[in-house]
C-alpha cells in the first residue's frame, strides 16, 4: 500500500502532462464519434452538446456511398498482403538459410531500393502500368504494392529467420525432410508474430495509400477507400451535410480498427521488438 | 568403432558434398528467388532507371521523345516555382524534424520513466490506437478542424470569446503553410514515439543502475545516460522524418492543392502536376532526379554527422 502510494507520487506528473496529450490527441477523434450521431439541422444549435437523438439515417446514407469502396480497398490491400508474405517470407528464407554465390550482392540490390524514394518512381511506373493496359484493373494497385512491400518485408523477415537456432533445421534434415518442408514447417510457424506484423504493416500501407490509385485509377467504381473518402468529403462537405459525412469516417476506419485489435499483442511486441532499429 | 566412423553421415559439412549436389542446390536459391526479382526488376528497377533516363528528355509519355541533355535541370534552376516549393519544404522539414524530436522523444521518456509498469502499457497502447485510422480520414477530420464556418477551431475561439483570431486557416497567404505543419498536434501518436520507446527499453538495466548510485537525479540520468542510449533511434527517426517530408505530398494535394495561390506547393506536387497537368514527364523525371539525390545526400550526412556516441546495438 506504501508502495502504490510512493509510486503515484512519482507518476503523477508524467500522468498530468501524458493525459493531457492523449486528451487533446482523442478529443478530434471523440468529437467525430459524436458528431457522426447528429441530425444535420443540428449542427449549428447544438455544436457542443450531445445530439438531441442519435441520427442513424447518416450510418445508412454513409454506408451505401463508402461499402463499394471498402471492397474495393479489402481485395486489393487483401491480395497485396498475402503475396507480400508468400513471395517475402520465401525469399526471406533463401537469405538467411543459404548460401550460394551472389548472396550478399542480390541481397544488397534489394536493400538499396529502401533509398529510392516512391516520388522517383511515381511518373515512369504509371506510364509503365499505362502501357501494360493495367490502367481501371486492381493489377494496377496489387502488383506494384507487392514489388514495393515485399522489400521491407524480406528485410525484417530475414533478420527473424536468420536469428532462428540452426539445430532445428539440422534436426529436420536429419529426418530426411526437403527444403520446401523445413520452410513450411519450421521457419514459416516460427515467424508467424513476425509475419503477422509485416502484414498489418503492409495493410496499413495500402489501406492509406492515396496517390497511386489516383493516378492508375480513374474509374470511380473501382476506387479504394482513400479515393472515396475525400470525394465524399467534398461531396457532402460542399452541401454542409457533415452527420454522413463523419459516419462515412467512422464506417472507413472499422476494418483497420478491427484488425488492429485482433491482432495487437503482436504488432506492438513486434513493432517495439529488436527488428525495427536504426 | 571403425564401422561407425565408416558409416556415412547426414551431418557432414556442405563443403565435403559433391558438386553436383551443391550446384542444385544453388540453383533452390535461385529459382525461389525469382518471383521477388522478377517483380522489383518490373515494377522498382525499371521506373527508376526510366526516371533518370528521361529526366534528360522532353517526353510526354508517348510519342514524343526528344533528347535535351541537362536542359531541364537548367530550366529547374530558372523556375520560380521550384524555388518557392523548395523554400516551402525547407520549412515543413525544418519544422517536422524539430516537433519529431522533441513532442514524440518527450512522451516515450515519459512513458519509460512511470514507476507503474501497467500504467506504462496503457499509454503504449493508447498512442497506438490513432495509427490505425485511416490516414486521409485523419486528414479530412483536420480540413474540419480548420472549415471556415463550422470548423472546430474556429468554434473553440467563439466559444472562448476570441472571434477576433478566427481565420480561414487553409485560404489564408501568410498561414496556411503553418496550418499544414499544425496537423498532427501534438504529434504523440505515432510510429516515432514507439521507435523511441524501444530504444529507452533496449538501455541495459546496469547502466541505469550504476547511474543511481552514483547519485545522479532524473534529468542527469536523462540528459547522460538515456539520450546518449537512444542516439541511434533518434537518428532514425530524424532520416525517416526527412525522407517524408521530401516525397509525401498527399496533404497538401488534398488540403490545399498547394494554395492559396502557390503559397503551399511543394517539389512533390510541382512534379505531380507537371506530369499530371501540362504532361511534361521528362520534367517530372529530372524534378524526381533532384529530389532523389537531395534524399541521398541528407541520408548520408545524417548517417555521417549524427554519430552514436555509444555504437552497441550491433545491427
Amino acid at each position: 500500500m506504501e508502495s502504490r502510494r510512493h509510486t503515484l507520487r512519482h507518476d503523477l506528473v508524467i500522468h498530468v502532462v501524458l493525459g493531457f496529450l492523449a486528451i487533446v490527441t482523442f478529443f478530434p477523434f471523440v468529437f467525430l464519434l459524436i458528431s457522426s450521431f447528429r441530425p444535420t439541422v443540428d449542427f449549428m444549435h447544438t455544436f457542443w452538446g450531445l445530439p438531441t437523438a442519435p441520427e442513424w439515417a447518416n450510418y445508412r446514407d454513409a454506408w451505401t456511398v463508402i461499402s463499394p469502396y471498402m471492397l474495393n480497398s479489402l481485395i486489393v490491400s487483401g491480395v497485396s498482403m498475402i503475396g507480400v508474405l508468400a513471395i517475402a517470407s520465401v525469399s526471406a528464407f533463401v537469405f538467411a538459410r543459404f548460401r550460394f554465390p551472389g548472396r550478399e550482392v542480390l541481397f544488397m540490390a534489394i536493400l538499396a531500393l529502401l533509398m529510392i524514394p516512391s516520388i522517383l518512381t511515381l511518373i515512369p511506373a504509371f506510364l509503365l502500368v499505362k502501357d501494360l493496359n493495367l490502367i481501371n484493373t486492381y493489377w494496377a494497385l496489387i502488383l506494384p504494392y507487392i514489388a514495393g512491400g515485399q522489400v521491407f518485408a524480406i528485410f525484417i523477415l530475414r533478420s527473424f529467420i536468420a536469428s532462428l537456432p540452426e539445430e532445428l533445421f539440422e534436426a529436420s534434415r536429419l529426418d530426411g525432410a526437403s527444403t520446401f518442408q523445413m520452410f513450411r514447417h519450421i521457419a514459416l510457424p516460427l515467424s508467424k508474430p513476425m509475419l503477422i506484423t509485416v502484414a498489418i504493416m503492409n495493410v496499413l500501407a495500402t489501406w492509406n495509400d492515396y496517390i497511386w490509385p489516383l493516378v492508375t485509377i480513374p474509374s470511380q467504381k473501382l476506387w479504394t477507400i482513400s479515393l472515396g473518402i475525400v470525394s465524399f468529403g467534398s461531396q457532402y462537405g460542399g452541401l454542409e451535410r457533415w452527420g454522413p459525412m463523419f459516419a462515412g469516417y467512422v464506417i472507413a476506419s472499422v476494418p483497420l480498427i478491427v484488425l488492429f485489435t485482433l491482432t495487437m499483442r503482436y504488432f506492438i511486441a513486434g513493432l517495439t521488438s529488436g527488428a525495427i532499429k536504426a | 568403432m571403425s564401422a561407425t566412423l565408416s558409416t556415412p553421415s547426414s551431418g557432414q559439412p556442405a563443403v565435403a558434398r559433391p558438386l553436383t549436389a551443391r550446384v542444385a542446390r544453388y540453383r533452390t536459391a535461385y529459382l525461389w528467388l525469382i518471383p521477388t526479382f522478377a517483380l522489383l526488376l518490373v515494377f522498382n528497377y525499371y521506373p527508376a532507371l526510366s526516371a533518370l533516363y528521361h529526366s534528360l528528355f522532353q517526353w510526354n509519355g508517348a510519342n514524343i521523345k526528344l533528347f535535351v541533355g541537362v536542359n531541364h535541370f537548367v530550366d529547374l534552376w530558372h523556375d520560380p516555382l521550384w524555388w518557392e516549393s523548395f523554400t516551402h519544404l525547407i520549412i515543413l522539414t525544418v519544422a517536422l524534424v524539430a516537433i519529431n524530436l522533441t513532442f514524440p522523444l518527450g512522451a516515450a521518456a515519459m512513458i519509460f520513466h512511470l514507476w507503474n509498469l501497467r500504467a506504462a502499457y496503457f499509454y503504449r497502447v493508447l498512442l497506438v490506437v490513432p495509427m490505425v485510422v485511416p490516414g486521409l480520414v485523419i486528414l479530412m477530420i483536420w480540413m474540419f478542424i480548420y472549415s471556415p464556418n463550422i470548423g472546430l477551431l474556429n468554434q473553440s475561439l467563439a466559444l472562448l470569446g476570441l472571434e477576433n483570431l478566427q481565420r480561414f486557416w487553409l485560404g489564408d497567404f501568410k498561414l496556411a503553410l503553418y496550418a499544414i505543419i499544425f496537423v498532427g498536434f501534438p504529434w504523440v501518436a505515432g510510429i516515432g514515439t514507439l521507435i523511441y520507446l524501444a530504444g529507452f527499453q533496449a538501455i541495459p538495466s546496469e547502466l541505469m543502475d550504476s547511474a543511481v548510485i552514483d547519485g545522479a537525479s532524473t534529468w542527469q540520468r536523462l540528459a547522460f545516460v538515456e539520450l546518449p542510449m537512444v542516439l541511434s533511434q533518434i537518428k532514425l527517426v530524424v532520416i525517416l522524418t526527412v525522407i517524408t517530408a521530401f516525397q509525401n505530398f498527399t496533404i497538401v494535394l488534398v488540403m490545399t492543392n498547394g494554395g492559396p495561390g502557390t503559397k503551399t506547393l511543394v517539389p512533390g506536387l510541382h512534379l505531380y502536376k507537371a506530369a499530371m497537368a501540362y504532361n511534361r514527364m521528362g520534367y517530372a523525371c529530372a524534378i524526381g532526379t533532384v529530389l532523389f539525390f537531395l534524399t541521398l545526400v541528407l541520408t548520408y550526412l545524417n548517417h555521417r554527422y549524427l554519430r552514436s556516441s555509444v555504437e552497441f546495438t550491433g545491427s
